[in-house]
């Protein structure tokens, strides 16, 4: 498996596909912390959204990084599709791993915000970064062309629904009124929530954890449907 | 003949169109096998069921060795590999959880085989059509291979190239390989393959072999001065195209029977008449084609 990602991981390093959405969040980083002071926990929301969006490029990307016919030679060599995916499904993750502790040191190292971010601001940002990352990661994977043949439908599948995930943040009540679609919608807005409260917050509640609970189990069922998905349309 | 593998009653539908019906064949070490057939008529899913890439609906693939090791090379050549022969070949090797001395030793092995030394750092991305068609053969042999699965082996290379590939399959079969294509390229058909299977109708109905080069007949494209002394030998041309040429001489266009040949020939000669084309006729190879 390792050899998997190592190849995976350098493939998609000399295609260069990373670079648009890496270069886009490197900048969305700087500018948002040009001013300062800034506000904890509503910059690093903001942040965390930005990175939820380009985690779907990255994922694509990633995904596509290789030929369609050399895709099969290598799916053949690892001896079994679901390696292949799971493969890709790390790196994105690891990426998403490497851009959420960026997105939370940047700013405490460079002295952007108003006060000196406690260990609890640090954590409530890695977690939020992390977890839309995952998410974005799942949904997006349900778009690429393991499933979808259309690269279009791929593309406006992906931003369609990662725009559709935040916006229904907003609907919550109007949500509410249907019984159960709630627990079946992209939790997005459980971040945005969590990051929604004051700096001085003292201590993360309990609550808090077991949001963050459900975004990861809530992605890992998305990547495990993507996995059943793909391996019936095998045969 | 040494077989290596038995296709046994392998049928294939996707939704409710038939691809595959009840396909039967051995496939033999030192061998050949070319599947033919229209587009769409299914030789590349039935050489996707034999790579194991795709499950047949029903019947069964026998192997006639423990450990039998199966390379594929796919329809579509990549374009865009990324990295040099080496390198992609080490990647591919090491994903196929391959020991690293046994690979650098087969990778090696492998460049000096397909004569590909000189170009082990170049980057396949600036490689021809038919040096990246190698590398796929390669990647496809990177374990001691008993079965070869070439899906378009020759579609989109020139000439220089074709032959060149042609050259190499002529190598890995003596090394002992079977070998499977699918292939449109008549040349390589008459020349290299030794079984040819036409996919018709979902089923194989034909399978043949093109090396037995059992010509019943030849044309003969010839002009004699006067169709009369052509007299004797009526009973065994069959006159096809005759017409008077501006220097008053006949010119005459006949099938002749193999065995008779050699006796109308030299009858002609005899009786100055110039020979202008002799060509033997394949009545197998023009019905097969029909397949296409």
């Amino acid at each position: 498996m390792t050899s998997l990602l190592r190849y995976q991981f350098i493939n998609y390093l000399r295609t260069y596909k990373y670079v648009p959405p890496f270069s886009i969040f490197v900048l969305c980083l700087v500018v948002n912390y040009t001013f300062v002071p800034n506000p904890i926990l509503d910059s690093y929301s903001f942040t965390a959204i930005i990175l939820f969006f380009l985690m779907g490029w990255f994922t694509v990307t990633l995904f596509h990084a290789e030929d369609e016919g050399q895709k099969v030679i290598t799916t053949l060599h690892a001896k079994s599709r679901t390696q292949y995916n799971l493969g890709n499904f790390i790196i994105c993750v690891l990426i998403g791993l490497f851009l959420s502790c960026l997105s939370v040191t940047y700013p405490t190292l460079i002295g952007a915000f108003g006060e000196k971010p406690r260990f609890i601001h640090q954590l409530l940002g890695f977690l939020s970064h992390f977890s839309l990352s995952v998410l974005a990661i799942a949904l997006s994977a349900i778009f690429t062309r393991e499933l979808v043949k259309n690269k279009q439908n791929t593309w406006w599948g992906v931003l369609g629904i990662l725009i559709v995930s935040v916006v229904i943040a907003t609907l919550k009540e109007t949500i509410l009124q249907i019984k159960g679609l709630i627990w079946l919608l992209p939790p997005v807005r459980l971040s945005l929530e969590m990051m929604g409260s004051e700096d001085s917050i003292a201590t993360i509640p309990n609550i808090f954890y077991w949001r963050f609970v459900w975004i990861f189990v809530y992605s890992s069922l998305v990547v495990l449907l993507f996995f059943l998905l793909s391996n019936r349309k095998r045969r | 003949m040494n077989t290596i593998m038995e296709i046994q009653n392998i049928s294939k539908q996707y939704r409710d169109k038939k691809i595959i019906e009840n396909a039967t064949f051995s496939i033999c070490a030192n061998q050949i096998i070319a599947l033919v057939g229209k587009n769409g008529s299914g030789k590349s899913t039935l050489l996707k069921i034999i790579a194991e890439l795709v499950d047949a609906d029903s019947g069964s693939i026998v192997k006639h060795r423990q450990s039998l090791k199966i390379g594929y090379v796919p329809e579509v050549t990549p374009s865009h590999i990324l990295f040099t022969p080496e390198e992609y070949l080490y990647h591919m090797g090491s994903i196929r959880g391959m020991a690293k001395k046994q690979l650098q030793q087969k990778i090696n092995n492998l460049l000096e085989l397909f004569h590909l030394e000189q170009a082990r750092n170049i980057r396949i991305v600036n490689f021809s059509k038919g040096m990246k068609q190698k590398v796929m053969i390669m990647q496809a042999m990177l374990e001691d291979t008993d079965l070869l699965i070439l899906d378009e082996p020759l579609s989109g290379l020139d000439p220089k190239a074709q032959s060149d590939l042609e050259e190499t399959l002529s190598v890995l079969k003596s090394k002992g390989l079977g070998i499977v294509l699918t292939c449109h390229e008549t040349k390589l058909l008459q020349h290299l393959v030794d079984t040819v299977l036409v996919i018709h109708n979902n089923k194989i109905i034909l399978a043949d072999s093109l090396n037995n080069n059992d010509f019943p007949k030849n044309k003969l494209m010839f002009e004699i001065s006067s169709m009369k002394l052509l007299d004797n030998l009526l009973p065994l041309l069959e006159i096809q195209q005759q017409s008077l040429l501006n220097n008053g001489c006949h010119k005459v266009i006949a099938v002749i029977k193999t065995e008779d040949t050699d006796q109308v020939l030299l009858d002609l000669l005899q009786k100055k008449a110039s020979i202008n084309q002799l060509t033997p006729i394949n009545q197998k190879e023009g019905h097969f084609y029909t397949h296409f």
